[in-house]
């Protein structure tokens, strides 16, 4: 049967992609259906209790930017604050969250709830509607189909998902959830190569069984940072404090004796986890020497007594759980709430896209999400936005947004994803962004607000707060060009400047010495948007110089961008390149000569072997 | 499609070694200013000028300058050739004083490739074009590495593993600072940055001191008295080559001469000098001399047909096996490097009625049969000589160091800003940046380091893994 609707987008999942994608694909004025499995977890955090931190808060910053939910949501869910990375710069500077999962999934709910052109829709989707190449709807578990131009799918995890615990294997997309079998058969018969990874979770424990007096505290930051723009700190619920516990040597013992128990030991998990956020076998296994590990105790919320210890996500059978965290330090009569799992799910290769998500095999449809082989929210949410940015404009007919490496972060993740691949969860981290120094939090409205304005992203709300920030930064930047400095004076003694001659407090501000705050005192500015002002224009104002450098390598860039490799290009038979460069350019086959210089190992002398050949070949 | 810009390289276009006329050429967007301040005179295209190339008011050179606007050029880019002296040690200076105002040293086959990019060329020449990058950049990394005494390229793999590592520590810090990895405290990363400064200042002595920007290759004839070594000598500077300067060794008894051979500037180092004494001290000199002669870009291993062809094998090895000796009481990393490469030569062919049986040397190096006195054999052997250091296509040994060497100096100029920077109090990520930078200079020789590598090494030394 016929739903009697027809949608331009219809988005399957409702986790941080699918969220973010619905939200984004309906803010633009496409016809929106979000389908999820339960309306109940919508917005649920399936894995830690935390939004952000380096480099996801960078995403979350990019996000907000464009008007999407999850930096709003982290703030009115957040219950403990902090910034990272403080003193190592602007760029790699961070924030994260300790988020009550029950108010996120309120947060994101309602927001859903308001959002115009979208609808929600409580139903297990099973198959795809697929004509000529391209999509055309979706069909659900009861048999209604659902017509639209556009689909993008967000399953996460549930994409024929296995949990195990020890030995014991079930079936599901997340505990206490079933997985999507029927799509995920569907969907291997569809011209994607399909791979599998596997993360895992810690146990929860009820906090009313923990010593706390035995842990070192970890307040939250003070004053207390916000993920959005358009957030004040009384927007915050009540804060609570995290724990640090640490493992010791009976814990490792105990791990070590059981290690054939373990799925991940056992031989039951084929698919790969990743190398940063390995089990605690892993840990004990590979770093044997290590005596002891740290163990984040993180409140899950402030209505439930339960706790998340990050550090400890395990596979082993339940027992071996239960006496390993019972021989730490003030868990001896630790309960237990739910046990920890391994879980291994299907994802497609991401190679298998285009850089605005949608499937180079079926015309309409993208993919956002964990189905692409990343892991976290913040990496899932930001797909999820692109996702429904480029399925709303391609209803439209309008171009895609392909973000540029040196212009957001989602830029470098889906650059990544689709150029090189992975091999395990693909989570962001700074470093992989070379061009870091451009891109950081507090310039992410800068670089993406206007642009999201134009897409028909941003609210007014969000453009009047942008502007505001901007006016005031070009206000001071203004004044202090015109604040003369004289040697001798006060403010040159009371700035440490040791002036040979008058000089601005501009160009003051230049030197490195010269700190922010420093100005805020002689200047006697009290106001707090004052003070943020004289931050950011700082930041502005030192990195400027950095940032040109950087113009340079980035024109350089463009003009390899602009040098494409025909698809037919034969790699192999390239005399003059190594035979490692040759096996990496026949698995990556880059598209551009841009692509191609990204790869290890890779020379200029290379680089103009390809070159020569690529337009040889072009012009056959 | 307008190409956009292209960066101002250049080359010595003229070939190798001292010849009447020098040229070097530039290619690329911005010619006119740089032409401007060299020749105090703007160009016309396509017309010759008579200029004098100043620095500082001095002329360093005078000669034709030859400006060709794009499209219509041989690269199809603007294009300007000087036509100078030919002395390599003015065209040298030439090319330093370009590369101060910010003009790159052409890679290998780059002038080509624009030319063949540009449309200047027939597709039929592309496969030419990327022989020519590909054996030219590997004669060039031979020349500029392999060449010469291994220390070079050594002390370059020195160099791209401790910034592997600095980077690594660096990133983990920014990127990992809750986990209990080793974050390295400030003053490690200086002291770490000022090892990797002495490592690549020591490359530079040994580069610039030496004989790196001096153009020439060392060789040294070794073999015993009354083989024909000064004639031999005499034979390979013949017509086109003249002794450039006769200087005492520095080192006791070893006479050195500058010659060049075939286009390729050389350093012969003549043992003649070396006897057997019963002068203890005289001993230890000889020994040391003899060693230091061992260690030459390369051996020309001297013999008469006279002498059976094995027992000229087994002289070889003795004098390796003593050479090794030495090398193992010296533990000096520099003295460590690998045994020259070894040329055997016959000579007196002309006293045999039919050639040796060309018995394979069982050596690194190659077998020759010359005769000096009749002059035949010679040309095989200026030929050996070439290829033995990589001299296989156009580019002289010396440009290709010169590249080289100023892509570790600008390496060098990254990690001395981030020296700076820490000194300054500035944050990390702003030496990271610059050990990015120095990197990505380091990657143009090396090959591109990607942040996956980085992350790998993090991944593989800490245990990460909140």
């Amino acid at each position: 049967m016929n739903y009697s609707e027809q949608y331009d987008v219809i988005v399957i999942g409702g986790g941080h992609a699918g969220t973010e994608a619905a939200a984004a694909s309906a803010r633009i004025g496409a016809k929106t259906l979000l389908m999820t499995q339960n309306i109940e977890t919508i917005g649920q955090m399936s894995c830690n209790p935390a939004i952000g931190g380096i480099g996801k808060s960078h995403l979350v910053s990019e996000i907000d930017a464009l008007d999407g939910l999850m930096a709003r949501c982290a703030d009115l869910a957040g219950i403990h604050f902090r910034v990272l990375n403080s003193s190592k710069g602007p760029a790699v500077r961070a924030t994260r969250a300790q988020s009550d999962r029950a108010l996120y999934r309120q947060a994101v709910r309602s927001h859903l709830d308001k959002q115009e052109n979208l609808d929600i829709f409580q139903q297990a989707v099973v198959d795809l509607i697929v004509k000529d190449q391209r999509v055309a709807g979706c069909i659900t578990q009861m048999g209604l189909a659902f017509k639209a131009s556009a689909v993008i799918l967000t399953t996460g995890t549930f994409l024929g998902g296995t949990i195990h615990v020890g030995t014991q294997q079930t079936d599901g997309g997340r505990a206490g959830d079933p997985p999507s079998n029927a799509l995920a058969t569907r969907l291997r018969n569809l011209p994607f190569r399909v791979g599998r990874l596997k993360t895992g979770t810690p146990p929860r424990i009820d906090g009313r069984s923990v010593d706390y007096g035995c842990l070192e505290v970890q307040p939250g930051d003070d004053p207390r940072p916000c993920l959005s723009a358009l957030s004040h700190r009384s927007d915050h619920p009540e804060q609570v404090h995290c724990h640090i516990a640490t493992t010791n040597a009976t814990t490792h013992q105990i791990i070590q004796d059981n290690l054939e128990s373990s799925a991940m030991y056992s031989g039951n998990i084929q698919g790969v986890g990743p190398r940063y956020c390995p089990s605690i076998e892993d840990k004990i296994v590979r770093f044997a020497e290590k005596s002891s590990h740290q163990i984040f105790i993180e409140p899950e919320g402030l209505g439930t007594q339960e706790l998340y210890p990050n550090g400890i996500s395990t596979s082993l059978p339940f027992a071996v759980q239960l006496a390993f965290v019972r021989s730490m330090q003030g868990f001896e009569n630790a309960h237990i709430t739910r046990p920890g799992y391994a879980i291994e799910y299907d994802y497609f290769d991401p190679r298998d896209l285009q850089l605005s998500l949608e499937t180079r095999a079926i015309q309409g449809l993208f993919f956002a999400g964990q189905i692409n082989g990343t892991t976290g929210y913040e990496e899932a949410a930001a797909q999820g936005l692109l996702a429904g940015i480029n399925a709303a404009r391609q209803v439209s007919d309008k171009p895609p947004w392909i973000p540029r490496r040196d212009e957001a972060y989602i830029g470098v993740m889906v650059d990544d994803l689709v150029h090189l691949g992975t091999t395990e969860p693909y989570r962001m981290f700074t470093s992989r962004a070379e061009f870091r120094l451009r891109l950081r939090q507090d310039n992410a409205d800068l670089r993406l607000l206007e642009l999201g304005r134009e897409m028909g992203l941003v609210g007014d709300v969000r453009l009047q707060q942008f502007r505001a920030k901007r006016r005031a930064v070009d206000a001071l930047a203004e004044k202090l060009r015109g604040d003369m400095v004289f040697p001798g004076s006060d403010i040159d003694k009371a700035l440490v400047l040791n002036l040979s001659r008058e000089t601005t407090l501009h160009e003051a501000l230049k030197r490195p010495e010269v700190l922010p705050n420093d100005l805020v005192r002689v200047l006697g500015l009290v106001e707090e948007a004052d003070e943020q002002a004289m931050q950011q224009l700082a930041i502005e104002v030192k990195y400027a110089g950095y940032i040109k450098r950087q113009d340079e390598e980035i024109a350089k860039i463009r003009r390899h961008e602009t040098m494409r490799i025909p698809t037919e290009l034969d790699f192999a038979s390239i005399d003059g390149l190594s035979n490692e460069l040759r096996q990496k350019l026949a698995a990556q086959r880059p598209d551009s000569l841009a692509h191609a210089s990204r790869i290890p190992g890779m020379t200029p002398a290379a680089l103009s072997i390809l070159l020569v050949h690529a337009k040889k070949a072009a012009s056959h | 499609m307008v190409n956009p810009p292209q960066d101002l390289i250049c080359a010595i276009a003229s070939p190798p070694g001292r010849g009447g006329v020098g040229i070097i050429r530039l290619s690329g967007d911005g010619i006119e200013p740089i032409a401007q301040r060299l020749f105090s005179k703007p160009l016309r295209s396509r017309t010759a000028e008579y200029v004098a190339l100043k620095h500082a008011e001095e002329v360093v050179d005078t000669g034709i300058a030859l400006f060709f606007q794009g499209p219509n050029s041989f690269t199809g880019e603007d294009t300007l050739e000087f036509q100078g002296h030919g002395s390599p040690v003015v065209q040298q200076r030439i090319l330093s004083l370009l590369g101060d105002l910010g003009v790159r040293m052409a890679r290998p086959g780059e002038f080509s490739e624009r030319a063949f990019l540009n449309g200047k060329m027939d597709l039929t020449q592309a496969e030419a074009v990327a022989d020519l990058i590909a054996s030219g950049s590997i004669a060039a990394a031979k020349a500029a590495m392999g060449s010469l005494t291994g220390a070079f390229s050594q002390r370059v793999e020195k160099v791209a593993t401790q910034l592997l590592d600095l980077r690594m520590q660096v990133e983990a810090a920014i990127d990992f600072p809750e986990e209990e990895v080793d974050i390295l405290a400030e003053s490690q990363v200086t002291i770490r940055l000022a090892t990797l400064q002495d490592t690549l200042q020591q490359l530079f002595d040994k580069a610039e001191q030496g004989r790196l920007l001096n153009g020439g290759i060392e060789v040294a004839l070794i073999g015993a008295p009354n083989v024909g070594k000064s004639s031999l000598l005499n034979a390979l500077s013949g017509d086109d080559t003249a002794i450039i300067t006769d200087q005492p060794g520095t080192t006791r008894d070893l006479l050195k001469v500058d010659l060049n051979i075939g286009g390729l500037p050389i350093r012969l180092v003549d043992t003649a000098g070396l006897r057997d004494t019963e002068d203890q001290v005289e001993t230890i000199g000889i020994e040391r001399a003899k060693a230091q002669a061992m260690r030459a870009d390369l051996v020309l291993f001297i013999s008469s047909v006279e002498q059976p062809l094995a027992a000229a094998k087994h002289d070889l090895d003795v004098l390796r096996a003593e050479y090794q000796i030495e090398v193992g009481e010296n533990p000096d990393a520099l003295t460590a490097a690998p045994l020259a490469k070894v040329i055997m030569v016959r000579n007196k062919s002309d006293l045999l009625t039919e050639p040796e049986a060309n018995l394979e040397a069982d050596l690194e190096g190659e077998l020759v049969a010359v005769s000096a006195t009749q002059m035949t054999g010679i040309k095989t052997l200026t030929q050996k000589i070439h290829t033995s250091v990589g001299l296989v296509h156009s580019e002289p040994p010396f440009t290709a160091r010169v590249r080289h060497i100023r892509l570790l100096a600008s390496c060098s100029e990254s990690l001395r800003s981030g020296q700076q920077c820490l000194q300054q109090g500035q944050p990390v990520e702003i030496v990271a940046e610059e050990l990015r930078l120095a990197h990505e200079s380091l990657g143009q020789i090396v090959g591109t380091v990607t942040a996956d590598d980085l992350l790998g090494e993090i991944f593989s030394k800490f245990c990460i893994g909140k």
